[in-house]
């Protein structure tokens, strides 16, 4: 589900500027499969597909998949459009060390939104 | 290319609030009922520009937009020190009552969005008799807080890029991209705790629980409006709100937080026919 955030990097140079200076190691788990995301001065450089027996990271998001089915939707519906909207309606968990996530909040939202299918998504 | 001016004045005044010297910035546009607009916590009146632009509105309402104190182009008041501002719902009161005394303002209207739908609820309740009207943009009577709000003003988070992360959610994802943009900038303008002092008003001490059944609709007319995307004021919240004031609430489609700011042109379709009532 989050296997393709490794992809189109250059698509998202703009994004990448957001988040220069990042470097961190995060998860973001649908319940039933985990997937652990590097990122390096703002650039996704590693996505891998658990399970894992030992994952270390430095903060990690929780929903279930059909949550973030919803979330991945080109239109989202109110309530799914938005991690903190999730959060709200406790159906999306932050947890771990959220310093990188809330100084980079934007950049996150903004990476996250970058899955849901476009007419520039689609035609790659 | 010729500059093409908006109908907007922009003027500084000073004037007391609460016995304490202030300098506050506002922009006015049209002739006839005043309207004033309260924009929402740590933002400022650029939110109200189209309404501020709006031709319609401005044949029959004197529309002003003042920035609160800390906000936009207004000081802060005398003796001020960063960190330590908490707006409160007396202050708040304070703030929008001498800024109608002091232009010498009659039974205006006065529409306000989220903290400002907020407070409109406050003036209901305490002054009915000094409103034309009330309109309340994304109310809800309270808020219990669902995030973490010191991330909004920590010395190792730059505030500008939080602010503008958090109200960027709040936006419709159906909203003109331009504008939604804009209002995030806004909120990335705000200075240190600002935002974060607002929310005290909206997440605490301007919680309203039973009180809201002291809103006599007869006395002085609500009117309330609730965008479909805003996860903060939701519009079962207005809905919840309307109904123990035994109104009727309007959901609009294709828009959140900030309906005037981020999606105009929807919003004022929703606005036209509510002040044309009111008119």
């Amino acid at each position: 589900m989050f296997k393709s955030l490794i992809e189109k990097n250059e698509r998202r140079s703009q994004l990448s500027i957001m988040a220069q200076y990042l470097n961190t190691c995060f998860m973001i788990s649908t319940v039933d499969d985990e997937y652990l995301i590097s990122i390096e001065k703002g650039n996704v450089t590693n996505v891998e597909e658990g399970p894992f027996v030992m994952p270390s990271y430095i903060f990690k998001l929780t929903a279930s998949k059909n949550e973030w089915l919803k979330f991945l939707q080109s239109t989202p519906q109110p309530g799914s459009h938005d991690i903190i909207a999730m959060l709200r309606r406790k159906v999306l968990k932050f947890e771990g060390d959220l310093h990188p996530l809330m100084s980079h909040l934007l950049y996150f939202k903004l990476l996250l939104a970058s899955l849901r299918p476009t007419e520039s998504n689609n035609e790659n | 290319m010729k500059i093409e001016k908006e109908p907007i004045t922009g003027n500084y005044g000073k004037f007391e609030i609460d016995g304490v010297k202030h300098r506050i910035y506002w922009e006015e546009a049209g002739e006839g009922i005043p309207l004033v607009c309260l924009h929402t916590a740590g933002s400022d009146g650029r939110q109200y520009r189209a309404l501020l632009n709006d031709k319609r509105i401005l044949k029959k309402y004197r529309v002003i937009v003042f920035d609160m104190p800390w906000h936009g182009k207004s000081s802060p008041p005398e003796n001020s020190q960063v960190g330590h501002y908490k707006l409160s719902t007396e202050s708040y009161i304070s703030q929008i009552m001498s800024f109608i005394d002091g232009l010498e303002l009659v039974k205006p209207v006065v529409m306000g969005c989220s903290i400002g739908g907020r407070i409109i609820l406050h003036l209901a309740i305490n002054f009915p008799e000094k409103f034309k009207a009330l309109i309340g943009l994304q109310s809800a009577g309270h808020l219990d807080p669902y995030y973490d709000i010191s991330w909004l003003h920590r010395q190792d988070v730059h505030g500008g890029e939080v602010c503008g992360g958090i109200a960027y959610g709040l936006m419709a994802p159906t909203s003109p991209e331009n504008d939604k943009f804009e209002t995030m900038w806004h909120y990335m303008q705000g200075g240190p705790g600002i935002f974060k002092g607002d929310l005290f008003f909206y997440k605490f001490d301007g919680n309203i629980g039973t009180e809201i059944k002291k809103i006599d609709n007869s006395k002085c007319p609500i009117f309330l409006l609730t965008g479909e995307y805003d996860y903060s004021a939701t519009p079962e919240e207005t809905r919840s709100l309307a109904d123990t004031i035994g109104i009727e609430m309007v959901k609009m489609k294709n828009v959140g937080h900030f309906p005037m700011s981020e999606n105009p042109e929807d919003f004022l379709k929703y606005l036209h026919p509510v002040l044309e009532k009111i008119n």
